[in-house]
């Protein structure tokens, strides 16, 4: 048995530990994922005025402060009673601020930080197993996704003109998102009320602009095809086995010219979604389109036992076509991206809030039991000699809770989302795995995931930007501090990462008691919980294999690709994941005192 | 202006290279003037190791957003070596049975062992540095070792350190008020909000030169442009202070005498009196708590994300995101500035509040007391940091 470990696993947002045990078939057996930092942040919260929570929260995370922003915007005006009462133009302009926000975060994610792995040297060998198309292809996917100052046995590797183009495109997302929202990262504009900038007709017009920059991006490179034609045939198609036969078709046309002439270029129709998903899956790729090489990576991050994991959508996107204002206990049924618990076994359940729990048993907090956010009080281990991550999986080991829904595990993110709102394409594809004798859930399926909601959110934007925005229409609605006195308030929204919480309580001078940040890579990196129940991540890397391609050339431990894209998939985010703790205002004399023992 | 686009900048003094570009802005200079750049840097070499503490990723995000030159161009064209940046690089740290695996080409230890083993490289700190608890340094750890041993291994090796963002420079939203702040213990490199005895290099007894990009996050132009200037010898490294603050901030993109609040595109408004009581309105944001007038920052003439937007033009007020001692200096956000001390000290006190001025109060009327008030802001604060500065006339940037 030998131990290998990520730390830091790069190309993610923070400081992320994997530490895993692997056996002499070069299968990892055991598997602990650890934040490596504490800030403290809810404590911050504590006894200052509500009103600031939506700017402080953002300093969590600066790739995805727009969910910050909002998530923490509903919190507030479910406290102050008027989430009701927030005009449809706010919330469209939240609408749109968050999907490009998603968009921007997933394009990052999925070509600066995911596809670099896919050039690493030990794909090369994989690849020159296939001779000349082998060949061709690594050449290929250097060309498109190798990152900056990359070296293979000491020769410069030119940034990928993906990798490259995928920046600018962030830049110009980061520069839309700033157009209506004072700046990016860190936005301005999202507060309680509604917005601060009323769009104008300008605006709608640059918006528009900059849809269509992006959208020549996407189909360029992303899809090599016109995405309407794409989403036509698969986000719109009529059953998910129809979704799934256009792509296979799509790709069988491709395969079969490329085959003879060995050009996998774009110019050949290679877009990179389709790169990815021929040569990603060994059963699309190999078994159904008869290619000699894949990655395999839908043999890669599955889950062994569906009694120990869930998917978990809040819902995401304001149901701007049908009434104003965010209902925070009906939030999820009638928007875009829907609310739901999807069991291990796929079996679909309504979501209720109050079934979310965090326990503290394998973090570095003192404490016990699980506790619903409002009630939730933590407290970090002050003794340095306690803060060791070389402990066994039976110890404390990460500055992430282990939040749990009705008892279980939850992976959240695109996959579930796709999952909850049953998009054709993703269902299809994990019909195919599950038929075929495949994991219904890999690591496959979760990029395949990502880049979906990419494209279909895309289009929606462009609806919310010339159909449903009115300039002049209201922003904003005000507020009283008053209306903060003694009340609680639940913010729920999809970050790009996965369901993200905020639950926040006032006291009787209206300032915060109590601030509950319970975030996408704390479910996703979750530690063990009080019953041993490993985290997702933990559970998708045990039994995966170490090397690349599933072992194909062998056991090698000293480049364990097989975690890096395992737990990459899921996008983890360390600087939210170990936001921090909550406490209670002991006294009512405005001191700052906490209920620390 | 006109003449100044056709100068040759290679030749300019220091003193003139940094006028022409606070007068012109970080992107509009390195746009006139980017074959001249390419053509600078090219000759040079020089090597950059990032490293990221308790932070959020928003100035890597931000410094992303930049252009003219933008990141790949700085780091491409312009013979930057990017020796180690986590969020761009390959590699990641590798153990095998608790030792280093492989060689610098995958393993992302070895490959920043090495390259701080090599020294003379400009060293970019992004995020505070935890320095609980008790000393430990244990609130954040990286590769098996403390965030806090790694900052001084490489911190003792750097020719000159570059912190951008309010966590490295002044402790940010880490050191914001809380019952644990003591216990977390966060600095920034050369300073704990506003206090130089308390940053890290103090606490470790490490003497090197240091600039502060302040900003949550930091402005892409202020990072890329100092970078440039620090490479291009503009800025002499061995001795920045002429060049920057007490905060050591960059005097030209944090100027001390002229606040946020002067080139505010809503400044009109505030003159004839005009205030927003609610948000999304078209008029002064005063009253809904700017700080503006406290902040001393290029931002609103430089402006964001390719000078799109900035926060008060987009109906924000102002949080002053680049004063040491943000968050605490200018919370509540949303409350009149007057009823809290942005920037410590220079809150006049004396200035009457104008928060309950009321709508019944006629626009002219409003209009005279804002004025007057404005002044008296203006000239607090400008008396503040004139009181602050030593040998102000020796400055080499004086706007």
């Amino acid at each position: 048995m030998t131990n290998v470990t990520i730390d830091p696993l790069t190309r993610i947002e923070g400081h992320f530990r994997l530490s895993t045990e692997v056996n002499e078939n070069g299968v990892i057996t055991d598997a602990q994922s650890s934040g490596m930092l504490f800030r403290g942040i809810e404590r911050i919260l504590v006894n200052r005025d509500p009103r600031d929570a939506a700017r402080i929260t953002q300093r969590v995370c600066g790739v995805c402060p727009t969910a910050h922003a909002i998530t923490s915007a509903n919190a507030l005006e479910d406290l102050f009673g008027i989430a009701d009462q927030v005009p449809k133009d706010a919330l469209v302009t939240r609408n749109i601020m968050q999907s490009l926000n998603m968009i921007d975060s997933h394009a990052t994610h999925t070509y600066a930080l995911w596809l670099p792995d896919l050039v690493n040297p030990a794909y090369r060998d994989v690849f020159a197993t296939a001779d000349n198309m082998g060949t061709m292809l690594w050449k290929e996917l250097l060309h498109r996704f190798a990152p900056l100052s990359y070296r293979i046995d000491g020769i410069s590797i030119p940034p990928g003109q993906t990798y490259v183009n995928a920046i600018k495109e962030k830049r110009r997302l980061h520069g839309s998102i700033a157009l209506i929202a004072g700046k990016m990262p860190h936005q301005m504009s999202t507060i309680f009320g509604g917005v601060t900038y009323k769009p104008t007709v300008a605006d709608i017009g640059k918006l528009s602009y900059y849809y269509y920059q992006l959208m020549d991006f996407f189909e360029r490179y992303t899809l090599g095809m016109d995405h309407t034609t794409w989403l036509d045939n698969t986000y719109r198609a009529s059953s998910p086995q129809r979704a799934v036969e256009f792509m296979i078709e799509h790709l069988q046309e491709l395969t079969e010219s490329s085959i003879s002439s060995n050009d996998f270029s774009y110019s050949a129709g290679w877009g990179d979604t389709d790169l990815l998903v021929v040569l990603g899956s060994e059963l699309i790729g190999e078994e159904i389109l008869g290619l000699p090489v894949s990655f395999k990576l839908d043999r890669t991050g599955t889950y062994s036992d569906p009694a120990n994991i869930g998917f978990l959508s809040y819902g995401a996107y304001y149901d701007v076509e049908n009434g104003d204002g965010y209902d925070p206990l009906e939030f999820g049924k009638s928007s875009f991206l829907k609310a739901a618990f999807i069991t291990g076994s796929l079996e679909r359940k309504t979501f209720d809030h109050m079934k979310v729990t965090e326990e503290v048993s394998h973090s570095f907090y003192t404490g016990e039991g699980d506790l619903h956010p409002f009630d939730g009080d933590t407290e970090p281990v002050r003794n340095a000699d306690e803060i060791d991550y070389h402990g066994d999986s039976q110890s404390k080991y990460t500055w992430m809770k282990a939040p749990r829904y009705d008892g279980v595990p939850c992976e959240v993110g695109p996959i579930a989302r796709m999952i909850a709102m049953q998009e054709p394409l993703t269902t299809g594809l994990m019909n195919t795995f599950s038929d075929n004798g495949y994991s219904t859930v890999n690591t496959y399926i979760r990029m395949v995931a990502r880049v979906q909601e990419m494209l279909i959110l895309l289009e929606r934007l462009i609806q919310w930007v010339t159909s449903d925005l009115d300039p002049s229409g209201r922003f904003s609605v005000p507020i009283d501090m008053s209306m903060a006195k003694d009340s609680q308030g639940v913010g729920l929204w999809e970050g790009a990462r996965g369901a993200l919480g905020h639950w926040i309580k006032t006291g009787s001078d209206s300032k915060v008691t109590k601030y509950q940040m319970v975030v996408p890579t704390t479910w996703n990196a979750s530690p063990r919980d009080s019953n041993g129940i490993p985290g997702p991540i933990e559970q998708a890397l045990i039994g995966t294999k170490v090397s690349a391609a599933e072992n194909m050339l062998g056991i090698d431990n000293s480049n364990p690709i097989g975690i890096l894209h395992t737990s990459r998939a899921y996008d983890p985010c360390i600087a939210c994941a170990v936001h921090t703790i909550d406490l209670r205002q002991k006294d009512g004399k405005g001191e700052r005192v906490f209920d620390i023992v | 202006m006109g003449e100044l686009e056709n100068t040759d900048f290679l030749s300019m003094d220091r003193r003139t290279f940094l006028k022409v570009v606070g007068a012109m802005g970080a992107s509009t200079f390195l746009g006139l003037h980017r074959s001249e750049i390419v053509k600078a840097l090219e000759l040079s070499n020089t090597r950059v190791i990032w490293i990221h503490g308790a932070e959020c990723t928003g100035c890597s995000e931000s410094v992303l957003n930049g252009r003219d030159p933008d990141i790949f161009q700085a780091i491409q064209k312009l013979s930057v070596d990017v020796a180690y940046h986590e969020m761009l690089i390959q590699q990641q740290g590798i153990f095998v049975d608790g030792e280093l695996a492989s060689t610098s080409e995958l393993n992302s230890e070895i490959m920043l062992e090495e390259a701080i083993e090599e020294g003379g490289y400009i060293l970019v700190v992004e995020g505070a540095i935890a320095n609980g608890p008790d000393g430990s340094g244990k609130y954040c750890m990286y590769g098996d070792h403390t965030f806090k041993e790694l900052f001084s291994k490489a911190a003792s090796n750097a020719t000159f350190i570059l912190a951008i963002g309010m966590c490295a420079t002044y402790g940010g939203i880490n050191s914001a008020n809380s019952n644990i702040v003591d216990l977390t213990d966060f600095r920034g490199v050369a300073f704990l909000r506003r206090d130089p005895s308390k940053g890290m290099l103090t606490e470790l007894g490490i003497d090197r030169p240091v600039i502060n990009i302040a900003g949550c996050p930091a402005n892409p132009d202020w990072v890329l442009l100092t970078l440039a200037a620090v490479i291009l010898g503009k800025i002499d490294i061995n001795d920045p202070d002429p060049i920057l603050d007490e905060f050591k901030r960059p005097l030209v993109f944090f100027p001390e005498d002229v606040t946020l609040h002067w080139n505010c595109p809503r400044r009109g408004y505030y003159d004839i009196g005009q205030f927003d009581t609610e948000f999304s309105g078209d008029a002064c944001l005063w009253k809904l708590g700017c700080k503006g007038p406290y902040t001393h920052s290029d931002c609103a003439l430089r402006k964001w994300n390719g000078s799109v937007n900035m926060c008060t033009q987009a109906g924000s007020p102002c949080i002053s995101c680049c004063e040491p001692g943000f968050f605490d200096n200018s919370t509540p956000f949303y409350k009149n500035a007057q009823s809290v001390a942005p920037s410590g000290g220079e809150t006049d006190r004396s200035v009457t509040s104008n928060e309950n001025n009321g709508a019944a109060t006629t626009g002219s009327a409003i209009g005279l007391g804002a004025t007057a008030g404005a002044t008296i802001i203006g000239s607090a604060a400008y008396a503040a940091r004139k009181i602050a500065k030593n040998n102000d006339d020796e400055k080499e940037m004086d706007q």
